[in-house]
């Protein structure tokens, strides 16, 4: 008769009992020097296999038997007629089901990064209130404050005739008001961006890059067609998941590492966005009758002083420039705004 | 009765618990999470079961739905916290009140769960400890700590493994901690020599490195080599020192714990731990985390391998004490916080 080995507990005592298990007529069968204990299979609970880890068969009425060698036990199962494994575990021990989920686990977390994230926070962006966004501004401009930029040197008449115009250009197109803030700074030199709760932040520095206040107005109408799609706030969103998850998965020690790709994330839009900022721009200044070429000789301006900045002053600041940018991929945008312009 | 000390082994291998990892993962991630309860059971399953000692293995008994009700609080709890921090700074600081106000209950919870939900030979572990001297150790000490500028950190830290290790029970026999907090203190200031020596070396050398060109430079450049010099240093300081520290505080624990007149002994070295700590982090993150399951056995390995205990008498005298029911609320949600608040 084919017995396998195995070790059995009371469950009362620490006690352990070498004993050899046999299943017959539906019962399974454990016998030791000092035990014979007999038990319908529908009473003992059998730990589906995990690895090579131990086997548990818990009884019903408390003990349990440990047993280490899988092969024979198996066999002695399947000898009795009880299916061998749980699919479960059949998973868990192929190497054929370990590369499938493999390449399926990396395929959904780039879908996820690319698309589901996305998705989620254009949905979530627009259903979060506007005093919680405006708050956000708020303790942006603040932190911000405290260093990276300072008050503007421009005159209060000039700062009150751009605001003026920018007023025009939004209420032209059916936007309601939003807030336009002038501030200074060399570190992040000639640059306009916005804010989630709408506030656009211009520098001292882009109003002296422009030529004249058409071109001052065509940045601030791209930074309006990021607000229109709320993609300061998206791009929040989609940074704050980034970085709580890569916390979560990296762990204690590295959450210091993970905070530095979201700050990186953070700064600069997807291609898209820029696109559709730039689109909606064009049709805002069109209305205004302003040239869109007007935004295309800007980002050639604004591309050229921060590639000057770099010349200037060596590798430091090349890297906060870069690191700061909010426009990649300016050559091309530039030709789809002159070409735009000449369509007209 | 003089007795040879018992190894504890670990017998799980990585390629196999690769395999169980990843089909879990899939599993968690195409039911969006609610499998993660199941996937949990799975792992803590592995991980004990393969813990050996005196040819018997542990167990882990916690049920998935207790451990997903948990979770959801636990998520909830941490979810409003994250985003009221973020957009709403006032309201997140009135949860992280609330969530302090509540965390000593929680971690009560969670001792007795995880401890109820262990078992060794058949018999269960449990946790006795009272909630009024919870929030003694983990609020009102923890407070004094902070107004303290730290300066209590080790007594508290003594404190709470007192708390954890003298509420502790095999069965019936339960577990005492004769640690005092003046060995607390000399693995704190050492760490804190240590951590003033590696971070005295690093600013040096970035020093050095950029030399008196930061003098001449406007203030504005210099922020930026300044954080990512910080950066570096941290790092550096996590992966030197945070392994010295712990495997400090393992040993200094259990060789000051017993079981009844039973012992336990842990021999963690700071190199060996140092290097596997370094070497997984490094692997980790070059796999994109596929490392991640190798790496949990490598350091569990490790951890339980440098444990021993030293039978003073017959274990297998132990008895059962009577069984009780918990819910798992508390584990989990001190989970979602990365406290550790192993047993
Ligand atoms: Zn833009």
């Amino acid at each position: 008769m084919k017995t396998v080995n195995a070790n059995y507990f009371d469950g009362l005592s620490a006690l352990q009992q070498a004993v050899a298990l046999n299943i017959a007529q539906g019962q399974l069968e454990v016998r030791g020097e000092k035990l014979i204990r007999a038990e319908p299979l529908s009473n003992i609970r059998i730990s589906a296999k995990l690895g090579s880890a131990p086997r548990l068969l818990n009884f019903a009425g408390g003990g349990h038997c440990e047993v280490n060698n899988h092969a024979d036990f198996e066999a002695l199962l399947r000898d009795a007629g009880v299916l061998p494994q749980s699919l479960l575990s059949r998973m868990e021990g192929s190497w054929r089901h370990a590369l499938t989920a493999t390449v399926l686990s990396i395929v959904i977390a780039i879908a996820s990064f690319y698309w589901g994230l996305p998705w989620v926070a254009n949905i979530a962006a627009g259903r979060i209130p506007d005093s919680v966004s405006l708050s956000i501004d708020t303790h942006f401009l603040d932190a911000v404050d405290k260093g990276l930029v300072q008050a503007s040197q421009l005159s209060q008449a000039r700062q009150k005739k751009l605001r003026k115009r920018f007023d025009n250009l939004r209420a032209m197109h059916g936007l309601p008001p939003h807030q336009l803030e002038f501030r200074s700074s060399k570190v992040i030199g000639a640059n306009a961006f916005a804010l989630p709760g709408g506030t656009v932040v211009v520098t001292d520095q882009l109003i002296a890059l422009a030529s004249n206040d058409e071109e001052v107005l065509a940045v601030l109408a791209h930074e309006l067609g990021h607000v229109s799609e709320r993609h300061p706030m998206r791009q929040l969103l989609q940074s704050s998941v980034v970085g709580l998850a890569m916390t979560w998965y990296l762990g204690d020690i590295s959450s210091l590492l993970a905070a530095a790709p979201t700050m990186l994330l953070e700064t600069n839009y997807s291609r898209n966005f820029e696109r559709r900022a730039d689109r909606y721009a064009a049709s805002m200044l069109r209305e205004n009758g302003i040239a869109p070429a007007r935004l295309a000789d800007m980002l050639e301006k604004l591309e050229k002083s921060h590639r000057g900045a770099v010349k200037e002053s060596g590798e430091q600041p090349s890297r906060i420039a870069r690191f700061l940018s909010t426009h990649p991929d300016t050559a091309e945008r530039i030709r789809d705004l002159r070409g735009d312009g000449s369509r007209q | 009765m003089q007795t040879q000390d018992q190894r504890f082994s670990f017998t799980g291998t990585g390629s196999e618990y690769f395999r169980i990892w990843i089909v879990n993962l899939v599993l968690t991630i195409l039911t969006l999470g609610i499998y993660s309860a199941w996937a949990k059971v799975r792992r803590m399953q592995y991980f004990y079961r393969n813990t050996r000692l005196n040819e018997s293995s542990f167990d882990y008994h916690g049920t998935p739905i207790a451990i997903l009700k948990g979770r959801l609080i636990g998520v909830g709890l941490f979810a409003a916290y994250y985003t009221a921090l973020k957009f709403m700074p006032l309201l997140g600081l009135a949860i992280g009140l609330f969530i302090a106000l509540i965390m000593p209950f929680l971690l009560v919870a969670s001792f007795r769960f995880r401890l109820y939900n262990s078992s060794y030979r058949g018999l269960r572990f449990g946790f006795v400890g009272s909630i009024k001297s919870a929030y003694v150790v983990f609020l009102a000490l923890p407070i004094a700590t902070l107004f303290t500028l730290y300066l209590l950190a080790p007594f508290t830290h003594q404190r709470i493994k007192a708390y954890q290790h003298n509420n502790s029970r095999y069965g019936q026999s339960p577990f005492t901690f004769t640690a005092g907090a003046g060995s607390f203190y000399k693995v704190y200031l050492l760490t804190l020599l240590q951590f003033i020596l590696v971070g005295g070396l690093f600013a040096y050398g970035a020093f050095r490195m950029i030399g008196g060109s930061m003098a001449t430079m406007p203030k504005e450049q210099i922020i930026f080599p300044v954080v990512i010099a910080t950066y570096l240093v941290m790092i550096a300081a996590s992966l030197l020192i945070i392994p010295y520290f712990i495997s400090r505080i393992q040993n200094l624990v259990w060789n000051h714990t017993q079981l009844g007149a039973h012992r336990f002994s842990s021999t963690l070295s700071v190199a060996g731990l140092t290097w596997l700590i370094f070497s997984n982090f490094l692997f980790t993150v070059v796999t994109l985390g596929l490392f991640k399951p190798f790496a949990d056995i490598r350091l569990a390995r490790y951890r339980i391998e440098h444990m021993a205990f030293t039978p003073a008498g017959n274990i297998e005298e132990f008895i059962a004490s009577e069984q009780q029911q918990i819910g798992a609320t508390g584990t989990e949600t001190a989970e979602v916080f990365n406290l550790d608040i192993g047993f």
